[in-house]
């Protein structure tokens, strides 16, 4: 007997050593080497956004025909393209473009279709019915078509790519929340708030929301990536960033006539999206596998 | 299993409406006076109420709609502004070429990505699972007109064996096709890894295996038919990301489909092409998912039909 006393108090002491969920994330996260290289990434990226453009070592606009189509060498590493303008410092400074387009577009997409998802869980009814059918429709609009279909209403720019890429990221941010919404609505505490007259913005906003932080961080992250290949595809076909602005798929696009001639106009502010789409993405499936339950083990 | 088939078929009629609801009112979003802009810039007033009268502009919005629904059901989706061919004649022309260069694209993709997957699952946390999800990973990742202008210049241009521009013969489909694909083989994978890994927990595989039953026999017999019950959705879903990205890749290679022409009908503000290509993309699509999702009925035996 005493002795099993002794067991029970053994797993007692190692039940108390739960850690919080933070800490419990940080645990897993940290054990995914690729993930931390791609924050690390991710962070260069962002360091670059903010002080890139004052630090490049050539003006990312200034034109220099004696200079044209140089292939890379250590003046200029990337070379020049057909306006002898230094490619290096364009795609530095283009990173401040992609990554700026590519959060506020998911920024704006995740937040409306949140409160979206939010109230289509939360009231239900014709409410829901009509959110619903409206996301489901735009399901129905294969990838990047909508997107194309909005900048022909909207006209070409950067802006409008912004506007056309949030309203493609909208719908699963409404269903990702309204399903969790729905699993919460009817919990103890949802309904003590009720009782005790909390009003439905208190509700939906201090209650309910907060349930589905970690799905909307863990998507939010994964459609960063594929919100700045869409917008980068965007301005490739000329329908976003115009000339002579280093947004990188606009560069691309400048190349592509030199394909044969200078393949170095395109590589570069290529390998720039995928470098960082590749990070966005390793990093959203690092922070998918950590704080998914189900993945344990 | 009819009746479920009947019914799923009659699901997709609310959404088909709302479709062509939303495309209908497409036209109507243009900033300004459509019909002006339609008509273009240097357009007499004369035109202008051309144009109106094409669109129906001078008639209450309802009636506008049931007209122009009436027309899609007899295939007339008015004119080009660009051709001013019909807009049915050019999609026509250029509609099996997509067609084409999708089906290649998915049928490649899917065998690779099944592969990948599988072979990733039962060696997970071997070498050869690290290198199958890298490069699926990667292949999420890579901006398709990048891939399709890195394969033209190493193809077309400097070794000259493959040719850079689509056309009639087969050989112009391998570089598209493998742009294409490359994104939806890697979705492909990953999805298939880890239903396989699902799979391989299940209690009918340890059965299998305390029978004795060889491992690959295991994972051909049991684990292969189960997982792709779950994969078929995936393919169903990754059709919508084959006609997006079909515009991307056939504008690269100058190939004459339809993401071509939705290109320059929108560089040229040929909105009834827009909307009719629009219509047409989604369309497919929503066909596609339904088929998919009665082939799904038909292989899962444990759906609830009803």
């Amino acid at each position: 007997m005493e002795i099993n006393q002794n067991e029970v108090q053994i797993d007692i002491g190692e039940v108390e050593e739960i850690r919080s969920p933070f800490k419990e994330f940080r645990r897993k996260f940290k054990k995914q080497k690729t993930s931390l290289i791609a924050a690390g990434f991710v962070l260069l990226l962002v360091i670059l956004a903010i002080i890139g453009p004052s630090i490049v070592p050539y003006d990312v606009t200034a034109e220099d025909y004696n200079i044209i189509l140089k292939a890379p060498s250590w003046q200029h590493l990337f070379g020049t393209d057909t306006f002898g303008r230094d490619i290096f410092s364009r795609v530095i400074a283009g990173s401040r473009i992609s990554l700026f387009v590519g959060l506020t577009s998911v920024t704006f997409g995740a937040f409306f279709g949140s409160i979206l998802g939010l109230i289509s869980g939360y009231y239900g009814g014709i409410i829901d019915s009509i959110i619903m059918r409206v996301s489901d429709t735009l399901f129905a609009f294969p990838g990047i078509i909508l997107a194309i279909g909005i900048i022909a209403i909207l006209g070409p720019g950067l802006a409008n790519v912004i506007i056309a890429v949030a309203v493609f990221s909208m719908p699963m941010f409404a269903r990702i929340v309204r399903s969790n919404t729905l699993a919460l609505k009817n919990s103890v505490y949802i309904e003590a708030a009720e009782n005790i007259g909390a009003s439905d913005m208190r509700i939906l906003f201090k209650h309910l929301l907060p349930g589905s932080f970690s799905n909307i961080i863990v998507y939010y992250t994964m459609t960063i990536g594929n919100s700045i290949l869409t917008a980068s595809s965007l301005s490739f076909l000329g329908m976003g960033a115009q000339p002579p602005s280093p947004e990188w798929g606009a560069m691309l696009s400048g190349g592509r006539d030199y394909i044969g001639l200078s393949w170095h106009m395109t590589f570069f502010p290529g390998l720039a999206i995928f470098l960082t789409v590749l990070a966005f993405n390793m990093l959203g499936d690092g922070l998918r596998d950590a704080l998914d339950p189900k993945l344990e083990g | 299993m009819l009746r479920y088939f009947i019914k799923r078929i009659v699901s997709i009629i609310p959404t088909i409406i709302l479709v062509s609801v939303f495309v209908f009112l497409f036209v109507r979003f243009i900033p300004g006076d459509p019909a002006r802009m339609l008509a273009g810039a240097d357009a007499t007033i004369e035109d202008v109420q051309m144009a109106k009268e094409a669109l129906g502009l001078d008639k209450p919005a309802v009636v506008q709609y049931f007209d122009y629904m009436r027309g899609l059901l007899h295939g007339d989706m008015g004119m080009s502004l660009k051709t001013r061919n019909p807009v049915s004649y050019e999609i026509g022309l250029r509609y099996w070429y997509t067609v084409r260069l999708t089906l290649v694209s998915i049928l490649w993709s899917v065998i690779a990505g099944l592969t990948m997957g599988i072979v990733s699952a039962t060696n997970r946390g071997k070498w050869k699972d690290y290198a199958g999800m890298t490069l699926a990973v990667s292949g999420i990742s890579v901006p398709a007109f990048w891939l399709g202008l890195m394969l033209i210049q190493l193809f077309a241009v400097k070794w000259r064996i493959l040719p850079s521009t689509g056309g009639d013969e087969l050989k112009s489909l391998i570089l598209p096709s493998f742009t294409l694909g490359v994104g939806v083989a890697a979705v492909i994978a990953r999805f298939t890894r880890s239903s396989v890994i699902e799979v391989l927990k299940e209690d009918y595989v340890r059965t299998a295996r305390a029978k004795g039953l060889k491992e690959n026999l295991i994972v051909w017999k049991h684990v292969f038919r189960n997982s792709m019950i779950s994969v078929i959705t995936v393919v169903g879903l990754q059709f919508g990301f084959l006609l997006g990205g079909s515009v991307v890749v056939e504008s690269i290679f100058g190939y004459p489909g339809l993401g071509t022409l939705l290109i320059d009908s929108v560089s040229f503000r040929d909105y009834p092409m827009i909307q009719s290509l629009i219509l047409i993309f989604s369309l497919n699509f929503i066909i596609i998912n339904l088929i998919v999702d009665l082939l799904y009925a038909v292989v899962n035996p444990e759906i609830e039909l009803g």
